[in-house]
């Protein structure tokens, strides 16, 4: 009878206490941060509040990652997508706001609705909310029903999580909040999606055919492009930031699909590696995220603006912001020797590997699925040039960021430690990556003791890939050795420093007006990418005569495809039938006592 | 005897159903009430209690003799015509009328099928008056007639509580008295109100308001 009541209420696995771990390197310096961050920005009686949500947020996500029953599980997920949403709309004053809240709230609930459809199936099939007893329902459970099961899992978590195209409410939401809380939702509230996948459909449900993988992969190639390009065209930057956390996302579910492609296949130690090369980028992710989030609160915070285009010079301004900010978009670019390139390398070989081991259309597939993260890769870098390049580099382009100066000691401490996290995970990769094999072990019921990824505590290479060796370490140490050559060669053999105004081709009344923009930068991939973004633009002259414009407007906008195609023809029909429904209440008296007229008049005729 | 005042009932429930005009339909509404006051002086007679001739009492004076003078007073204040609107004219009415008989008995009979024949017949009324209160008020358009309507609706479920458990709690039924005699006092005063507003009490006309 009362059989859905948790038996075992906590669940402290290794795949659990990584996301713990996860949790907690990210929402430490955010919540550091927040003490500058928050000063000044609030009322006080706001900032208790935001303080209280904070704790209630980091609790919730700590218990969705380590609660072992589905029912709390999905009461703390609930929870941690309400009170994410209070952070969201955090700043009540503004009207964006309220609307990114309003996204938010109906797209989680929408994905709530498909986890909760999934729970009930489980819970149909194994008569509990357990996971242990869920996991052993899950064995003699029929194919089509897991398949059924498996796509409400996606769905749902993939909201959350912010799989194209479930990713709109993404670029509403995250940069709405306060920038620490953006720090968290990015860097760890979204991974709390891919915890629910692995946890859902890897661990408990297990992998029984290998489109799951498939799909996964394809959605993840698909996330990957459209974020980074979304995230090249936006001048927000933190909406820049939200958008590169769908390619990121897509990044982590590369590993994961890989993943689970590899347990269909039969094939272990290629599992592992795969979801190990998730793992790390999930870490890194979180880290580097998080600190580019909390860099880029400093900018709102120092200039009071997200534009980038009003952004320039802000290295002289903010030094020690800019370097953060550097590391931060170094690692997310993946250069080496910081984190991000280490698991990007990863989730590489592990496609290289996973082609070498298979035949036929998998080997193609897997092939294209590697150059199209290459392809992603490099489109990081372009984005995270023109973040960094735009807002830090040139001059001033507006009052906004001549007035900037550099932020409290609070707030540098939060980017400190996440930057040196950043450095240390580049560095030292073998030894992480052996902690990462126990949980993705774990988390796949493999036993990792006879495997081994790294040829000592210096140089990774996979067991079975002849000849791919990487060193964190020693790439490091070669770009110093390198570029204190390069310095030497430099000092020796350079002219001497001329100082002198920047660079203006002749012309001598260059100003911050002349600046190469951000919206120029991006106009390359615009063009490139335009059957995806389907840009126009307008331009007007105004001239005096033909040789002299007097003065000249350019817009340009890209088409959002996702919320073109799919959202707003979704909504119309919604709306569509919503207006049909009304017809049941013109507000008419008579009418409303007819309907309870017939309903008794039913009632007389058919009650037994 | 018994019989007599039911028949008496339903044929003064007839008669509010093929009305047209609002003094006929008050006037077959003292008739009703008149009967169910004989109805119940009858159970108590039979009975023996002395808290049912009270409500006996009750009845008489605000069924019977308040509630109708009063619905005389508004219907001549308002002048607003003293047509009731019929959304269903009156000779499908009373085929409807005799259509909620027919149910009410299958209905009764089925629920109190361990009963006698006699027994039965008087919750089938009951059941017809509650049908034919609510017809009353999804079938008129006047507001004064969906008053009238919800007095029916009343009435039937008095005599079904008196049949079925021989009345309810003592205080029950004086609140019971005291609410209906209230509601029809407000709901005067609206119709009153609502005339005064909108020189008709055409309830279809409140669906202006809507926005």
């Amino acid at each position: 009878m009362l059989d859905f009541l948790p038996q075992q209420i906590f669940q402290f696995d290794p795949l659990a206490l990584f996301f713990l771990c996860v949790i907690f390197i990210v929402c430490l310096p955010s919540a550091i941060y927040s003490f500058g961050y928050l000063k000044g920005k609030y009322s006080s009686s706001k900032i208790t509040l935001s303080w209280f949500l904070l704790v209630v947020f980091v609790l919730s996500m700590a218990a969705v990652v380590s609660v072992g029953n589905a029912l709390i599980f999905l009461v703390a997920w609930e929870i941690m997508s309400l009170v994410s949403y209070f952070l969201v709309v955090f700043d009540t004053t503004h009207e964006k706001s309220i609307q990114a809240g309003m996204i938010y709230i109906i797209m989680t609930h929408i994905g709530t609705a498909f986890l909760v459809a999934a729970f009930l199936i489980l819970y149909q099939q194994a008569h509990s909310f357990d996971f242990m007893a869920i996991k052993n329902a899950c064995l003699v459970m029929p194919a089509r029903t897991k398949d059924i099961v498996f796509l409400l899992l996606l769905a749902g978590f993939g909201t959350k999580a912010g799989i194209v195209p479930l990713h709109v409410w993404l670029p509403y939401a995250h940069p709405q909040a306060p920038s620490h809380i953006s720090s968290i939702m990015s860097g760890v509230m979204i991974k709390t999606a891919i915890y629910g996948i692995i946890r859902f459909v890897i661990f408990l449900l297990g992998v029984n055919s290998s489109w799951w993988g498939i799909l996964i992969l394809i959605l993840a190639v698909i996330s990957c492009l459209a974020g980074i390009i979304y995230a090249l065209m936006d001048r927000d930057i933190k909406r820049l930031l939200a958008y590169s956390s769908v390619e990121n996302i897509g990044i982590i579910l590369l590993g994961v699909g890989l993943a689970m492609l590899f347990i269909s296949k039969r094939m272990p130690y290629l599992a592992v590696f795969s979801l190990i090369a998730g793992f790390y980028h999930l870490v890194n992710h979180a880290i580097f995220k998080g600190l580019l989030f909390l860099c880029a609160g400093s900018v709102y915070k120092a200039t009071g603006t997200r534009d980038i285009e009003k952004l320039g010079g802000l290295i002289k301004k903010m030094p020690q912001t800019a370097v953060y900010f550097l590391l931060g978009a170094m690692a997310i670019s993946a250069l080496p020797p910081l984190n991000g390139f280490v698991s990007e390398w990863l989730t590489l070989q592990a496609f290289f590997l996973g082609a070498f081991n298979s035949t036929g259309g998998m080997k193609l597939f897997l092939g294209i699925c590697a150059a199209l993260l290459a392809l992603t890769g490099g489109l990081a870098a372009a984005c995270f040039v023109k973040g960094f390049g735009v807002s830090f580099l040139g001059l001033p382009r507006s009052h906004y960021a001549e007035s900037a100066k550099e932020i409290s000691l609070s707030m540098k401490l939060g980017m400190f430690f996440l930057s040196l996290l950043a450095v240390v995970f580049g560095l030292a990769a073998s030894l992480i990556i052996k902690l990462l094999a126990r949980v993705a072990g774990a988390a796949m019921n493999i036993d990792v003791s006879s495997m081994s990824f790294s040829l000592n505590n210096f140089t990774l290479s996979p067991q079975i890939g002849e000849g791919a060796y990487i060193s964190a370490p020693l790439l490091g140490l070669w770009l110093i050795v390198l570029g204190a050559a390069g310095f030497a060669i430099y000092k020796l053999f350079g002219k001497r420093r001329r100082v002198y105004k920047t660079w203006d081709c002749g012309y001598y009344k260059l100003d911050a007006r002349n600046e190469y923009t951000a919206t120029a930068f991006s106009k390359p991939f615009r063009i490139a990418f335009s059957f995806f973004l389907l840009p126009y633009r307008k331009t007007q002259k105004i001239r005096e005569s033909f040789y002299h414009v007097k003065s000249i407007t350019y817009e340009t906008y890209t088409t959002k495809v996702f919320k073109k195609y799919i959202y707003e023809p979704l909504l119309a029909l919604v709306f569509r039938s919503a207006k049909s429904m009304r017809r049941l209440q013109p507000g008419s008296i008579h009418l409303y006592l007819g309907y309870i007229f017939v309903t008794l008049l039913l009632l007389v005729i058919f009650t037994r | 005897m018994k019989e007599i005042i039911l028949f008496g009932i339903l044929v003064s429930t007839y008669f509010m159903v093929i009305a047209k005009r609002m003094p006929a339909l008050i006037r077959s509404f003292g008739y009703q009430s008149f009967f169910l006051f004989l109805a119940t002086f009858a159970i108590a007679w039979g009975e023996d209690q002395p808290e049912l001739y009270i409500i006996c009492g009750l009845l008489f004076i605000i069924k019977v003799s308040l509630i109708p003078y009063l619905l005389y007073r508004i219907t001549n204040k308002i002048k607003a015509g003293q047509d009731l609107g019929l959304i269903i004219n009156s000779q499908l009415s009373l085929f409807c009328a005799l259509g909620f008989t027919y149910l009410a008995w299958i209905f009764s009979a089925r629920l109190f099928s361990s009963l006698n024949q006699s027994l039965v017949s008087m919750p089938a009324v009951a059941f017809f008056m509650v049908l034919t209160g609510l017809f009353l008020m999804v079938s008129r358009i006047t507001a004064l007639a969906q008053v009238v309507g919800l007095l029916v609706m009343e009435n039937g479920l008095f005599l079904l509580a008196s049949t079925v458990s021989g009345g309810m709690p003592f205080f029950v039924e004086i609140a019971i008295f005291f609410d209906v005699f209230v509601s029809v006092v407000i709901m005067g005063f609206f119709v009153y109100r609502i005339n005064k507003l909108f020189t008709h009490i055409d309830v279809g006309k409140l669906s202006n308001l809507k926005g």
